[in-house]
C-alpha cells in the first residue's frame, strides 16, 4: 500500500510538492477553499482535489483523513493549520502532521499542541537569501535539526589559502568539520593528512553558525 | 450571568478579551462598568469605536495568534481569557495559548461551528456556541407555543 499524504491549503507549494510526491508513488490528495486554484490542481495527473476548508471536519473526512499517513498543513493562516493538524491527529489518527508557519515564535507551542514538524517558511527563505547574498562560493547550504546544525558545500578555488594543504594544516573552527572531499568524479572522505587541492569540492558539517568562519579560512573570502 | 458575579466579586480580577466584535464589545463595556479592570485585543484599530464612550479598560492593537501580542497584553496576569473573533480557529490557537503556554484559570472562546470540538475538549477550555445556544432557545420557545396551544 502506497503512503497517502494530504495537502491543504497553500496552492504555490501544494502543487510542487503534489508534483514531486506522486513521482515518488506516493498517494496524494490537496484540499483548497478556492475553486479556480482547486481546478488548476486537478490539471496535476494523478491528484485528487477537493474543494473546501481543510479546517472542517467533514471536508477532512471527504479528503479521506483517515487513511492518511502524513497530513501537512499549506495554509497562510497560523490558527487554521494548527487546527488542521490537530483535526488530523485527535479525530482522524493521522500518525505524521507538518504544519507551515508565519510566525516563528509560535514553533514551540505547535510541537506544544502535537504537530510532529514545523517549518517556519518565513525563517527558511530568510536565511537562504542571507546565505546566497552575503556568502560567496557556497552551492548549498542544507540547515539540519531546526537549523542548528548545516551542511554546506563549497568550492576551493585556485589560489585558496585551503589549496595544496594538508587537513590538519588548516585551523578549522572546533565545531566544523570536513566531512567529505568530491574531486571530479571522486568522492573522498578525508583525514588528517589528505591534502587539498585547488577545484575540489568540501562538504562542510558545521554547528552553530560556524560555517561562515570555516569558509574564510579555506577560501580566503 | 455567573460570569459578571465573578468578576465583580474578585476586586483584583483582570480580563483580556480578544475580538472586539459586538459580543466582545458588549462584554468589555459590561465589565468596564463593574469596574473590574480589562483589556481589549483586536487586530482592527477601528473595531475599538464599539466600545461605549465610558469604556474605562484597555485596548491593544494587534494580532492574538502571535505570543508578543499577547504577552504585551500582559496575558500572564490575567484571571480571565475570553476569544470572541469572527474565525472559529483564531479563538482556537488563542484559547490554546492562554491555557497551555500561559495556564489561565478561565478560558472561554466562542465557535460557531461545533463539529471542531475534539481538538479544545481535551484542554478544559469553555466553549459557547451560538448555534446550540439558537437552537436550544427556539426549541425551548416552540414548545412553550405548543404548550399554550393544548391549554
Amino acid at each position: 500500500m502506497n503512503m497517502q499524504v494530504l495537502l491543504i491549503g497553500g496552492f504555490d507549494i501544494a502543487r510542487t510538492l503534489a508534483a514531486s510526491l506522486l513521482k515518488r508513488k506516493y498517494q496524494v490528495t490537496a484540499v483548497h477553499p478556492d475553486y479556480d486554484c482547486c481546478k488548476l490542481l486537478a490539471d496535476i495527473k494523478g491528484l485528487q482535489v477537493i474543494h473546501g476548508d481543510g479546517s472542517k471536519p467533514y471536508i477532512l473526512e471527504e479528503a479521506g483523513a483517515r487513511r492518511t499517513d502524513i497530513a501537512i498543513a499549506l495554509t497562510d493562516s497560523d490558527a487554521d493549520n494548527l487546527v488542521i493538524c490537530e483535526l488530523c491527529k485527535k479525530r482522524f489518527g493521522v500518525t505524521k502532521t507538518v504544519s507551515v508557519i508565519k510566525n516563528a515564535e509560535n514553533t514551540a507551542f505547535f510541537r506544544q499542541m502535537g504537530v510532529d514538524a514545523v517549518v517556519c517558511a518565513t525563517n527558511t527563505i530568510t536565511g537562504i537569501i542571507e546565505q546566497l547574498a552575503f556568502v560567496h562560493d557556497m552551492t548549498a547550504l542544507v540547515p539540519v535539526g531546526d537549523g542548528r546544525v548545516s551542511i554546506a558545500e563549497v568550492a576551493i578555488p585556485e589560489g585558496a589559502p585551503a589549496a595544496n594543504r594538508k587537513l590538519w594544516e588548516i585551523s578549522l573552527p572546533r565545531e566544523v568539520i570536513v566531512g567529505c572531499i568530491l574531486r571530479k568524479d571522486q568522492t573522498l572522505i578525508p583525514r588528517g593528512d589528505t591534502r587539498i587541492l585547488a577545484g575540489d569540492s568540501l562538504v562542510l558539517l558545521s554547528s552553530a553558525h560556524q560555517e561562515t568562519d570555516a569558509i574564510r579560512e579555506l577560501t580566503g573570502r | 450571568m455567573d460570569f459578571f458575579k465573578t468578576a465583580r466579586r474578585k476586586d483584583s480580577g483582570y480580563t483580556v478579551i480578544i475580538g472586539c466584535g459586538r459580543l466582545g464589545a458588549s462584554l468589555a463595556n459590561a465589565i468596564s462598568d463593574k469596574e473590574a479592570s480589562v483589556m481589549m485585543v483586536d487586530r482592527d484599530e477601528r473595531a475599538f469605536r464599539k466600545l461605549g464612550a465610558a469604556y474605562g479598560g484597555l485596548t491593544l492593537t494587534g494580532d492574538a495568534t502571535d505570543i508578543a501580542v499577547l504577552r504585551s497584553a500582559e496575558i500572564e496576569r490575567a484571571d480571565t481569557v475570553v476569544s470572541v473573533t469572527n474565525d472559529d480557529n483564531t479563538n482556537i490557537m488563542v484559547a490554546q495559548i492562554a491555557r497551555n503556554v500561559c495556564h489561565i484559570p478561565n478560558v472561554i472562546c466562542r465557535l460557531y461551528d461545533p463539529e471542531r470540538e475534539i481538538v479544545y475538549k481535551e484542554f478544559g477550555i469553555d466553549t459557547i456556541c451560538p448555534t446550540v445556544l439558537s437552537t436550544r432557545e427556539i426549541d425551548r420557545l416552540l414548545g412553550k407555543s405548543k404548550e399554550a396551544k393544548e391549554a
